[in-house]
């Protein structure tokens, strides 16, 4: 018996090893064309980046020179920077927190099986689904000084008296950029809550229904640690994506009033295209990569470890 | 279950029945309740957005009227002048134009990748997945200023073609796991068939793309075309003339004259490409969402 295994085995390895080199190679291959573009489009930039940040670079002359650490100190002493960089944060945070409870609530109850429930899905994703170039510009005139939508709104059912304008004053023109992230964002998060609902085996629920688990106790004990991961992913990702849009503040208030909504991406926009200084915009942009990097970090690790999207 | 043991009486059952019915409708009731606000906050722009697109401009800025209906017969001049007096057909053909090639060259390098990821078990292919992905984490905001030198130098500036070469750094990552997580649903035996068939492995690797491919490729190119729709930085940054931009970009800045708002061309400008791209994308949200699932169960 153990002969005969240890025969069998032995030619299955030789085929496995007559194999294994061409196998190689063909899967190289295949993977060398995705490999090789994102290389050339994303790691170079990405390096290029870092060289420009420390040189002198400017749009219009075409040699650089070396300057340390130069553009990093004079960003650092720039107040609208460091301005920028606390309202990028206070900005991610609180909208990171509002699109995880909006989203979560949305997403448990569109998993509840209502007559009707794949129509009512595909109006409340409209916010994402639409470009977002669109929806930014149709919430700017909805914030509109004079003809504000949601001002004639709120008057007419009398929930408010005056007439705010929004995007002029510093702390409403930041609850308003927030508001609309969150209006973007919170179906991403339904989405994802109900994927991770929907990867829950049906047995697992029955399972625990059969052995007198009331709602609470499975919530807790069965759904919870199965979706908790999804969410998690799907939590640094729109982070990921919050903490890098620029589109929503640009077009909305350009980062006024006086640099109340200013966050990093928009004054790296302002410095390196705008003004065309090439080494001090990129050297802005970088102050986001140690924010980026604990998220990517974690998001790496979950997916190497449940190979999750 | 403590019943067993007793033959209920038939009016009883009944009641329990009714009773279970009841309970059925309270919480759908409760259910739709809770949608509800959901559904009006998602809705009220987008239902605005409409309104605005068709209204006539005396009546935009008229303050009496209210700003979710029409105070004087509804009109198709904005969608009129979107076309005589802007270059929005331009810009409709260059979406297309960019979103086609995208999608090519997405499924061009997204389909082989993808299969090699799910199927081939080449060793460190795990990391190469996971390098291939981290580019789509590495997001436009550190790459566009480099990007704009690199664009340069290859003479692309201004031109639509730049944005082609630009967007599939987040289509591939994205594409590629999707289609590796649909390339995993297929049965190995279909596989394996074709390996004893005396197939190659390029012959294996169709006969498993094949059942796949119609709910993989439309959802590769739903996604491609939607995650580019979604882009502004680069499009801001690398195309500054008017008959080269696509339509996010053509109607956020020449629809725009200083502090002049075309609000009504603006909004038929979005809704006309945003409409389509949002119920393609609603249409295809279970695979979406599968996709996701399945690269997450397997």
């Amino acid at each position: 018996m153990a002969n005969v295994e240890v025969a069998v085995r032995g030619r299955i390895s030789v085929r496995r090893g007559h194999f294994t080199r061409d196998r190689l190679t063909f899967g190289y291959s295949l993977l060398a064309p995705a490999v090789i573009y994102m290389a050339l489009m994303v790691g170079v930039p990405f390096f290029f980046s870092l060289y420009l940040s420390l040189s002198n670079a400017t749009v219009g002359n075409q040699v650089a020179r070396f300057v340390g650490f130069q553009n990093f100190g004079a960003v650092f002493q720039d107040p609208t920077v460091r301005q920028a960089l606390r309202n990028t944060v206070v900005f991610t945070v609180i909208a990171g927190i509002c699109k995880g409870v909006l989203g979560g609530m949305l997403g448990f109850l569109l998993t509840q099986d209502v007559p009707g429930r794949r129509l009512i899905r595909s109006l409340v994703v409209l916010p994402w689904t639409l470009p977002v170039v669109i929806t930014a510009l149709a919430w700017k005139w909805a914030f509109d000084p004079q003809f504000s939508t949601i001002n004639w709104a709120a008057r007419h059912l009398h929930l408010m008296s005056g007439w705010p304008n929004w995007l002029g004053e510093p702390g409403l023109a930041m609850a308003a950029i927030i508001a609309v992230n969150v209006w973007r964002g919170f179906p991403f998060g339904a989405i994802v809550l109900m994927a991770g609902l929907s990867a829950v085996p049906v047995e697992l629920f029955d399972a625990a229904k059969v052995d007198g688990a009331n709602f609470l106790q499975r919530w807790r004990s069965v759904i919870v640690p199965m979706i908790a991961p999804i969410l998690f992913v799907g939590l640094l990702f729109d982070t990921v994506f919050t903490l890098s849009d620029l589109s929503i503040v640009y077009l909305m208030t350009m980062g006024g009033p006086m640099n109340s909504t200013e966050i990093l991406p928009t004054r790296a926009f302002e410095i390196g295209i705008q003004a065309g200084a090439l080494g001090r915009g990129a050297a802005i942009s970088l102050i986001l990569f140690p924010l980026l990097l604990p998220v990517v970090y974690f998001l790496l690790r979950t997916l190497r470890r449940r190979e999750t999207l | 279950m403590s019943g067993v043991g007793t033959l209920p009486h038939p009016p009883a059952s009944l009641s329990r029945v009714r009773h279970a019915e009841g309970r059925q409708v309270r919480k759908r009731i409760l259910v739709y309740l809770g949608l509800l606000p959901f559904v009006i906050v998602a809705m009220f722009p987008v239902i605005w957005m409409a309104v605005t697109a068709f209204k006539q401009d005396a009546d935009l800025v008229n303050p009496r009227t209210s700003p979710f209906w029409f105070g004087v017969a509804p009109t198709l001049h904005h969608f009129a002048y979107l076309f005589q007096n802007t270059q929005y057909g331009y810009w409709v053909s260059n979406t297309v134009v960019i979103a086609v090639c995208v999608s090519l060259i997405t499924l061009a390098v997204g389909i082989p990748a993808g299969y090699a990821l799910a199927r081939v078990g080449l060793p460190g292919a795990e990391n190469m997945g996971i390098a291939i992905f981290l580019g789509y984490l590495i997001p436009s905001i550190l790459l566009f200023i480099p990007l704009s030198r690199i664009i340069g130098m290859l003479h692309l500036i201004d031109t639509k073609w730049a944005l082609v070469l630009v967007y599939p750094t987040f289509t591939i990552p994205f594409c590629t796991w999707l289609l590796s997580g649909f390339f995993k649903t297929v049965p190995r035996e279909i596989e394996e068939a074709a390996q004893v068939d005396g197939c190659g492995r390029l012959a294996a690797m169709v006969r498993t793309i094949i059942p796949v491919s119609w709910a993989g490729i439309l959802t590769t190119v739903i996604f491609a075309f939607t995650l580019t729709m979604q882009d502004f930085l680069y499009a801001l940054v690398f195309v500054s003339v008017g008959d080269q931009k696509p339509v996010p970009l053509g109607v956020a800045t020449d629809l725009i004259r200083g502090d002049v708002y075309f609000w009504g061309s603006l909004m038929a400008g979005a809704l006309l490409v945003g409409v389509p791209v949002a119920i393609l994308y609603s249409l295809f949200l279970d695979q979406f969402i599968s996709g996701i699932t399945s690269a997450a169960v397997k």
